[in-house]
């Protein structure tokens, strides 16, 4: 559905974005992570056609996006990092103006608006917009975003400013549209977040995208990357054996043998489970106590330099 | 594809000046003021009116003829016309400064072109609604102007009616372009503070400190002082008012009187200010160029004097101005005073539309991050 070719923006003789290919296909949610000033704001700004490249190129349904900025828009979503809206309007108001951008007619718009406010909880808020917290706007901004029935959603910074209702609100919504077939696509450096809704993530620094793929498969090629240590608690039925592996830099075993915590290099789970089977020793538990989400990229990117 | 962007951003622009309060007190304003000036001008033209049927009524001397014209009924605007050139700036300037740059500091500019829709329809939807109410305001002072002259008894003819046609024209042209100037600003600045101090700063100086520039005194440095009035006429001239005191305040003096011993003399005199004035109104009218007030007073004097004898505006920086008719041909047709102003209607059409052509390239390479 989105293809990036050798995306490049530059600011000034600098490089915001530096080469970006990556593809995203069909009913995806995208997760798009990345430190302050990686470029995930910039990458979005290109998609959605509001600054043009540098070099290479955005396709959207097989549309470029500089080339057909018009039939491109018309099939995304998109939510700002500071939603904005018009004050003195409605809720109501201001999704039926965008709406009335899009084509849609007076009754569509209404219908549509009624059923956006309901989804993000809005509906029954009347004042204008300028009365509205920074999470009411985000919520209607989510509702904008989903007004034209888009192929392409995409969020910047979706969940900066929700409530913890809002921020579950968000994942129901944007895990349904996903079903639906749609692709989304999520900027944010809150890791938590995109770890719970994205299917891929792809991981930008300095500009440049350093990884991409799924979420667990990137979680252990970063450790790998990073030099990161895994810590393993393993509890048996059995007394265990010495448990043999090159990536294994410390085993401690308690007296009785029944269970034993390693310290390895990589997730040697499958490894030990395979090994403990064969030698005929039951499982009760293997679990990995390592390095949380937010230490593995932290570790990640001290390790990019 | 939806096409229909344009009318979409225009039509909500339009409800935003309806709504806004800054416009409706404004717009409250300007009805007072156009009321107040219709009714003292109206004031004004009865008593002139009676002045002139009192002196038509006593005239014994063939150089007294001259010294009075039937008043027009277009002079009832000339108040109007003072006022509107600092509330109709205002209006303008409150309309336009903060059109993009509220959407920049609210950050819904972004959202807007997020849309299906040109940025070029974005920038001309915002102009077409702020045209639309102008001229929505304007047509209703204009209504009020004349169902004022009605209920005081004045009926304009056809002729007239084409001068207020024009003088509603250039009264939009002129709010119009302050309102373009605070668009452009509203483009070039982020915030829409700083965007409405540097209109009020070109709005100072447009009509003010340019309109100083071409006053009496920097005027008579650039041309010189105007020639002097023999003293023979001078002296003809003093016994014709001693023995024709009239209550006419405007004193118009023609020079086309070929009718006395003097003709020679009155001739050559004629041709030499002809020839100042001209060249003085030269100067002037390069200085207007510059100045949509300069051009709207040079326009609006034209039109409420009712006469295409070249009516030079001597004290332009206040709000009196003496009318010095050069060729006075007593009432003129529409199209001698059209043809007259046409310089000055083309420099205030065309200053709106160089600074809406600024704001116009502005905002299509706008950088929105």
């Amino acid at each position: 559905m989105i293809q990036l070719e050798h995306l490049t923006k530059e600011y000034n003789g600098v490089r915001a974005v530096n080469d970006l290919t990556a593809d995203i296909p069909d009913g995806e949610i995208f997760g798009l992570l990345g430190p302050n000033g990686a470029g995930k704001s910039t990458t979005i700004l290109m998609l959605v056609g509001l600054i043009e490249p540098t070099a290479g190129r955005c396709l959207i349904a097989g549309l470029d996006v500089a080339r057909e900025p018009l039939k491109v828009k018309q099939q995304i979503g998109y939510m700002p990092e500071d939603v904005g809206f018009y004050a003195t309007l409605s809720a109501s108001e201001n999704l039926s103006y965008f709406g009335k951008l899009y084509g849609m007619g007076p009754k569509e718009c209404r219908e549509r608006s009624g059923d956006l406010l309901h989804l993000v909880g809005l509906d029954g808020v009347t004042k204008d917009v300028g009365g509205y917290s920074k999470g009411m706007r985000q919520r209607l901004g989510l509702a904008k975003a989903l007004l034209n029935d888009p192929k392409v959603i995409i969020l910047d910074e979706p969940t900066a400013n929700l409530d913890p209702q809002g921020v579950a609100d968000y994942r129901r919504i944007i895990k349904g549209v996903a079903k639906e077939g749609k692709t989304v696509v999520v900027s944010s450096h809150i890791l938590e977040e995109v770890s719970r809704v994205s299917t891929m993530i792809g991981i930008l620094s300095a500009g440049r995208l350093v990884a991409q793929g799924s979420w667990k498969d990137l979680a252990r090629d970063l450790s790998t990357k990073a030099g990161a240590e895994v810590t393993l608690l393993i509890e048996t039925r059995d007394p265990l054996p010495e448990i043999v592996h090159p990536d294994i830099v410390s085993a401690d075993y308690e007296r009785d043998r029944y269970r034993a915590v390693i310290v390895a290099r990589s997730d040697i789970r499958d490894s030990i489970a395979e090994s403990l089977a064969l030698q005929g020793i039951r499982l009760r538990g293997l679990s990995r106590e390592g390095l949380t989400l937010e230490e593995t990229f932290l570790s990640y990117y001290q390790a990019e330099g | 594809m939806a096409r229909n962007g344009l009318i979409t951003i225009a039509e909500k622009e339009l409800f935003d000046h309806l709504r806004s309060r800054k416009f409706l007190l404004i717009f409250g304003i300007l009805l007072v003021v156009a009321i107040v000036g219709m009714i003292g001008g109206i004031t004004e033209y009865n008593k002139a009116l009676d002045s002139y049927n009192k002196h038509q009524s006593t005239i014994d001397s063939p150089l007294s003829s001259y010294m009075a014209e039937k008043p027009s009924i277009l002079s009832v605007f000339s108040s109007v016309a003072t006022y509107l050139i600092f509330v109709g700036g205002i209006l303008g300037i409150a309309m336009g400064f903060d059109l993009v740059s509220k959407e920049k500091e609210s950050k819904s500019l972004k959202i807007l072109l997020s849309h299906p829709v040109y940025r070029d329809e974005v920038i001309n939807g915002k102009a077409l609604g702020g045209i639309a109410a102008l001229a929505g305001a304007l047509f209703v002072v204009l209504f009020i102007a004349l169902a004022t002259l009605l209920i005081y008894g004045i009926v304009p003819d056809g002729n007239e009616l084409v001068l207020i046609g024009v003088f509603a024209l250039v009264s939009f042209l002129l709010i119009f372009s302050y309102f373009a100037v605070a668009l452009f600003m509203s483009t070039v600045m982020d915030e829409s503070g700083t965007a409405l101090i540097y209109t009020i700063i070109i709005f100072i100086l447009l009509s003010v400190l340019v309109p100083t520039l071409a006053n009496d005194t920097v005027m008579e440095t650039v041309v010189g002082e105007h020639p002097e009035l023999p003293q023979e006429l001078l002296d003809q001239m003093q016994k014709s008012v001693d023995t024709n005191a009239t209550e006419s305040s405007a004193i118009v003096v023609s020079f086309a009187n070929k009718g006395t011993d003097s003709g020679g003399a009155w001739d050559a005199y004629n041709e030499r200010m002809q020839a100042y004035w001209e060249k003085r109104q030269m100067v002037r009218d390069t200085f207007a160029l510059f100045s949509p007030t300069m051009n709207y007073e040079s326009i609006t004097s034209m039109i409420t004097s009712g006469s295409a004898g070249r009516s030079l505006v001597m004290s332009t920086g206040g709000n009196t101005a003496t009318a010095f008719s050069v060729a006075s041909t007593g009432d003129a047709g529409v199209e001698d005073i059209l043809a007259k102003i046409a310089a000055n209607l083309v420099a205030l059409l065309l200053f709106p539309a160089i600074f809406f052509g600024l704001a116009y390239v502005r905002f299509m390479r706008l950088d929105v991050r």
